[in-house]
């Protein structure tokens, strides 16, 4: 056998590591099999959706029926609409997000001042409470202000979801950052906010990207908050997608599992397609090492 | 270009003061370098200066301004950075423009900014890089690039934090060389931050030496060089390091163990004598009452190339020397001379006294 190099993350072969593989392959099946399930459970039809029987005849009509009147009719939510009112929550939420946090976890990674540290940890602490804790008083004072079932009110609420993992994420990229760089621009004659454009924003171009990702896949994901403070003119997808189990009326499970599956391919499309700003690395060569 | 005085400056981070108190008056033009080993203080004095450390106590004036509250950007004054700090998105071409188009540097057209680019690259050398980013350079490219970024424009102050320090050893005698013919250093006003003596022996109009944030002394090379005011001044200028014998004092006659005695211009007491390495010659001839005259045994000879480090035992005590000739050899006998005015002696506690005198009476040295 040709002589070659371990890399780090590498064992030699024995009988352990067939064990320790074995262990993985058995974690790795359990964990992915709701996911197989939901597929398979998508795939059949009405008659076919409470059999544990992995043979059957799949169909695509659960997909269609979900995008129809059809569906409509049976949950009093359009489910293209509900994407579309997902859509601008989450994108909205995660813009006023990076509008604000980025210039905050600018001041949080470069400055140290009286209580810098609490105010972070306070931002933290929004992601500490359950979200049930607030509801109720959210739920009163959203009646009372009339932000009740608008997406104003949705995206002003999943600040509490995006805004602590941006400011959090990015500080660390600022901080990572060297500060002689922006330093050298005021030298060159920039003011701080040049400088600061110029310099540091493009360079943090990928942190931006990671972070506003995952606000958006968090923000997508929330149930809690729309479950209470949206009706039916608002319904983002996550409430939608839990209507076809009928409340009182007959549940659907295929509908459900399609409904699921079509409202996991936003993120998902959105997660391909920066996939190359998630790559870190881009300040190589910038200082000495 | 302008003067820079600075006065009284003092710097802290935290707790821990890093600068107590520098004073510096720079007439416009000057070339002065700033040496000290690191954790001194130096890059502090200069981004004080350039107005990039914060609670910094002190005045700073720059071409007669008072500089108190005044911006980073609005000082005037251009930084090479130890890290080289350059913008690792921007191409050499466009980091060295990054001055020119900020518009506090004066107006420059495209074409003048190009011009001046080219001007100034090809002294450094990377001409033909300006497409590149930082990360495709070699270390001794970022430098010369960051040193670029400072001399495409102009400026009151040129403040330099070891922009030669990454360069092989070759290249960097060689820019050394050409750093003194540059107009645009020769023009304005430099202050110049490096750990190595020769670097500043060789550009330095004046040198001041930091110790621990306190500027010990300040004079030209020369001075610095033949009566350096302490033993850290003397040991921070030479390689090898100046030789530092303790000595017991008696009578104005300073004895060091049983090697030899000199006289001191002190009384009573102890002192250490200091003797250049490279001030002690090997003599062949006769003991000569003009000069101090050791004799000794080679211990060590290390061979260097063009010169041989001995390290020779005179009657017990361990000297260092650097000669040409080669003849030397380990265990062999050898006399060692040195010029009266070039012996040291400095107080126990390392302030320099004065140099030493032939001790009367007694010639020569190294009885065994």
């Amino acid at each position: 056998m040709a002589a070659r190099e371990l890399g780090p993350g590498q064992r030699r072969f024995s009988p352990a590591s067939i064990g320790a593989d074995l262990v993985l392959l058995a974690w790795f099946v359990f964990s992915l099999f709701p996911l197989v399930w939901m597929v398979l459970l998508a795939l059949k039809t009405d008659a076919e959706q409470i059999s544990t029987y992995f043979a059957f005849t799949p169909t695509l009509e659960n997909f269609a029926t979900v995008l129809s009147s059809e569906g409509e009719r049976l949950t009093s939510v359009d489910f293209t609409d509900a994407l579309l009112t997902s859509v601008i929550n989450c994108v909205g939420a995660v813009i006023v997000s990076l509008v604000i946090g980025i210039p905050a976890a600018y001041a949080a990674g470069r400055w140290k001042y009286r209580g810098s540290n609490d105010v972070m940890f306070t931002i933290l602490s929004f992601r500490f409470a359950p979200e049930l804790m607030v509801i109720v008083p959210l739920f009163v004072i959203y009646n009372q202000i009339g932000l009740f079932d608008t997406n104003v009110g949705m995206i002003w609420v999943l600040q509490l979801v995006t805004m602590p993992l941006i400011v959090w994420i990015l500080r660390s990229y600022f901080q990572d950052m060297p500060a002689e760089l922006e330093q050298a621009a005021l030298l060159d004659g920039y003011t701080r906010k040049r400088a600061f454009l110029m310099v540091a924003l493009p360079l943090v171009r990928p942190g931006i990207a990671a972070a506003a990702l995952l606000a958006f896949i968090f923000a997508w994901n929330n149930y809690v908050f729309p479950l209470i403070l949206t009706g039916s003119q608002n319904t983002p997808v996550t409430v939608a997608v839990t209507r076809f189990l009928g409340g009182g009326g007959q549940a659907y499970y295929n509908l459900t599992a399609a409904a699921a599956i079509i409202a996991a391919l936003p993120p998902l499309l959105v997660a391909l397609s920066i996939q190359r700003y998630l790559v870190r690395g881009l300040s190589f060569g910038a200082v000495k090492s | 270009m302008g003067s820079l005085s600075v006065k009284g400056l003092v710097a802290r981070y935290g707790k821990t003061v890093a600068l107590h108190g520098i004073d510096l008056e720079l007439p416009d033009g000057e070339f002065f370098v700033i040496l000290g080993p690191s954790g001194a203080g130096k890059t502090t004095t200069l981004k004080s200066i350039a107005g990039l450390v914060d609670q910094v106590e002190g005045e700073v004036r720059i071409a007669g301004r008072d500089m108190t509250g005044v911006e980073p950007y609005d000082r005037g004054v251009a930084m090479a950075f130890e890290s080289y700090a350059l913008y690792p998105q921007k191409t050499v071409e466009e980091n060295l423009a990054s001055p020119l188009r900020s518009g506090r540097n004066g107006t420059w057209t495209p074409q003048q900014q190009a011009e001046r680019i080219k001007q100034v690259t090809t002294t450094l050398g990377i001409d033909h890089l300006l497409k590149r980013f930082p990360r495709e350079l070699s270390n001794g490219q970022r430098q010369r690039t960051a040193l670029g970024r400072v001399l495409v424009r102009p400026a009151e102050v040129y403040l330099l934090d070891e922009p030669l320090s990454h360069l092989d050893a070759k290249l960097r005698a060689a820019m050394r060389a050409e750093l003194k013919q540059l107009g645009e250093l020769s023009g304005t006003t430099t202050l110049y931050v490096t750990h190595d003596y020769q670097e500043a022996l060789a550009l330095g109009d004046r040198i001041g030496v930091l110790r621990e944030g306190r500027l010990v002394q300040v004079g030209t090379p020369a001075q610095v060089w033949n009566e350096p005011v302490d033993t850290f001044v003397a040991r921070a200028l030479g390689q090898p390091e100046m030789n530092l014998l303790d000595a017991e004092v008696s009578g104005g006659e300073a004895r060091v163990g049983k090697a030899f005695t000199v006289g001191a211009p002190v009384a009573d007491g102890r002192v250490q004598v200091g003797i250049r390495p490279r001030d002690l010659e090997i003599v062949d001839q006769a003991p000569s009452t003009e000069r101090l005259v050791l004799h000794g045994k080679v211990v060590l000879a290390e061979r260097l190339g063009r010169s041989v480090e001995l390290s020779v035992d005179v009657a017990g005590v361990q000297i260092i020397t650097v000669t040409s000739d080669h003849r030397v050899q380990e265990g062999g006998d050898v006399a060692l001379a040195v010029d009266w005015d070039r012996v040291h002696v400095f107080s126990a506690d390392g302030a320099r006294l004065g140099a030493a005198r032939r001790p009367e009476g007694v010639l020569t040295g190294g009885a065994r």
